[in-house]
């Protein structure tokens, strides 16, 4: 209960902070319309006033709605960087205001304090996405077929990312600033992902990289169940092993979350930055 | 004249000293100047493989319809050249008062008798000195990695970009005042300079945006920069004739430098007034 606690105060601090700024709100609400309406714009040009790059593209991609396939992609990528930005500088946040080490001496739950940090962030990247979304739908009438399965896979995606930003989040306890690692990371995603097109089109090594990071999964499957309605018995071999990367980071976040924790109280470090 | 040529001696000493000033902070930090290398190949490496998925041959041929180069990526690299110096405005000018208020030498600064135009020129001169050299660099690992072809007159572009400069350095003034008077201005700078890159056609021809936002983009004169150097550099098809775009520029370049300026000591004037510049 006390535990309850101390997560839903946290999560209201965090709101509050967020609402005395409200540039934040803005960019929450253009961000995810301003980039992938200017990638989709590429990619109509791209496509050439003949439709011949279009065509090029559906023998590659394997569709031939490309402002559906890159849509999906923006989305999932600027999902990706809000979670892993805002839940992996969460205790940086903490260290810069000066309140990490006096939030950390008190008997609240480590956890229930980063977790309640953590559900500020959800809410606002999942109106990041849905903000998204309903753009797309209305500029670009692109039908995405939402099914428990596509929930399912969000879900699954959302777990594996967390688990990331919770291996961020740790790592900061130790080395203080992970700003360049942040950005490296994400724009490993961005390379490596088939973001704005397909897989196959980069050379082999880069497409087994590809095979090792879970946001290549989380697109392929939103991509083929949302887009082209596929069931699970379609694509069950990538769902399982989204599920892996889900349980595999979670699991390994949290544990270094322990670690971390430990080496910095027994190192005295906790007041620094 | 002997007064004007000390004054200019001493706004050139200033600019100098600014630059010189930026220049030392940037030294301190090698590894962003690593990371300045590699971050915008990161950002530039999806749109080769993206052209590449709309190709046959290394040819965009859905592209060359609306351009007149099948070469997406060699298209692309010259827009992001260029959208270079426009985050040079955006940051390097109008970005440096928020910078210098939460670091708190805006108001020492401010109160010396040293011109602020000049502090704010020695910042961006230092700013797109950095850049040029980046932007090379970027340019050279691109030729390298991805086969970028530049095969026009280098020095008819870069006469071509130094109106365009000079515009934006003149947009750049104006939103220092704006900055000055708002002072929380991190996000709207972020999304300007991103969405004005993007209309000004950094990664696709203007020619595909919707009507309402094409009007928008022959409003600036960004796009007509894009458009002239890429004409001379990669042989693409132009929105106006070359005398027209060039003429456009330098009319740009003096109505922006005008423009900029009494915006910036509009905001000046009304900051002292209020007593905010201390504030942030």
């Amino acid at each position: 209960m006390n535990n309850v606690r101390a997560f839903w105060a946290t999560a209201k601090r965090e709101l509050l902070i967020r609402c005395r700024y409200p540039d934040w709100f803005v960019a929450m609400l253009l961000w995810p319309i301003l980039m992938p309406t200017f990638t989709v714009f590429a990619t109509q040009a791209l496509a050439g006033p003949d439709n011949s790059g279009g065509e090029v593209f559906a023998e590659l991609a394997g569709t031939s709605d490309y402002i559906g396939f890159v849509f999906i992609g923006i989305v999932m990528w600027s999902w990706l960087n809000t979670v892993l930005w805002q839940v992996g500088a969460t205790l940086r946040t903490e260290q810069r205001r000066g309140t990490l080490e006096s939030n950390w001496v008190t008997p609240a739950s480590r956890l229930a304090i980063m977790f309640g940090s953590g559900l500020t962030n959800m809410i606002s990247s999942l109106i990041t996405v849905a903000v998204s979304l309903i753009f797309c739908k209305l500029m670009w009438h692109i039908d995405l077929t939402f099914s428990p399965l596509l929930g399912l896979v969000f879900l699954l995606s959302t777990a594996a990312i967390y688990g990331l930003g919770l291996i961020f989040a740790s790592l900061v306890l130790l080395v203080r600033e992970l700003n360049s690692a942040v950005n490296f990371v994400r724009g490993m995603f961005m390379v490596f992902c088939g973001i704005t097109y397909p897989i196959s089109v980069m050379p082999h090594w880069m497409q087994t990289v590809a095979k090792g990071l879970p946001l290549t999964y989380s697109i392929r499957l939103i991509r083929e169940i949302g887009l082209a309605g596929a069931g699970y018995r379609d694509v069950s071999d990538a769902f399982w092993i989204l599920f892996a990367f889900a349980v595999s980071l979670l699991a390994g976040g949290y544990m270094l979350f322990i670690l971390m924790d430990r080496i910095a109280a027994r190192k005295g470090i906790l007041g620094q930055y | 004249m002997a007064k004007f040529s000390k004054w200019l001696c001493s706004q050139l000493r200033l600019i100098g000293a600014t630059a010189r000033k930026e220049f030392i902070i940037f030294t301190r930090y090698p590894a962003n100047a690593v990371l300045s290398l590699i971050e915008p190949l990161m950002w530039l490496t999806p749109l080769y493989f993206m052209g590449k998925a709309f190709s046959v041959g290394g040819h965009a041929v859905g592209f060359e319809g609306f351009t007149g180069t099948s070469d997406y990526f060699s298209f692309v690299m010259v827009g992001a050249f260029m959208s270079s110096y426009i985050a040079v405005a955006f940051w390097g000018m109008a970005y440096s008062i928020e910078e210098d208020m939460i670091l708190g030498v805006l108001e020492p600064n401010w109160v010396t008798p040293a011109n602020r135009v000049s502090i704010l020129l020695g910042r961006s001169i230092m700013f797109a000195l950095l850049t040029t050299v980046q932007s090379l660099g970027v340019l050279l690992i691109g030729a390298l990695l991805f086969n970028v072809k530049v095969s026009g007159d280098i020095f008819v572009a870069l006469l071509i970009i130094v109106p365009m400069l000079i515009a934006i350095f003149g947009l750049g003034l104006g939103l220092a005042g704006i900055v000055l008077a708002i002072r929380r201005a991190q996000t709207a700078i972020d999304m300007s300079n991103w969405v004005f890159s993007q209309i000004s056609g950094m990664q696709f021809p203007v020619t595909v945006l919707p009507k309402p936002l094409m009007a928008v983009a022959l409003t600036l004169p960004a796009t007509y920069g894009y458009d002239a150097v890429r004409s001379v550099l990669l042989g693409t098809n132009p929105l106006l004739p070359m005398k027209q775009e060039i003429m456009i520029l330098v009319t740009s370049a003096i109505v922006m430098c005008i423009v900029g300026r009494a915006v910036f000591y509009t905001f000046d004037r009304r900051c002292r007034r209020l007593g905010t510049i201390g504030g942030h």
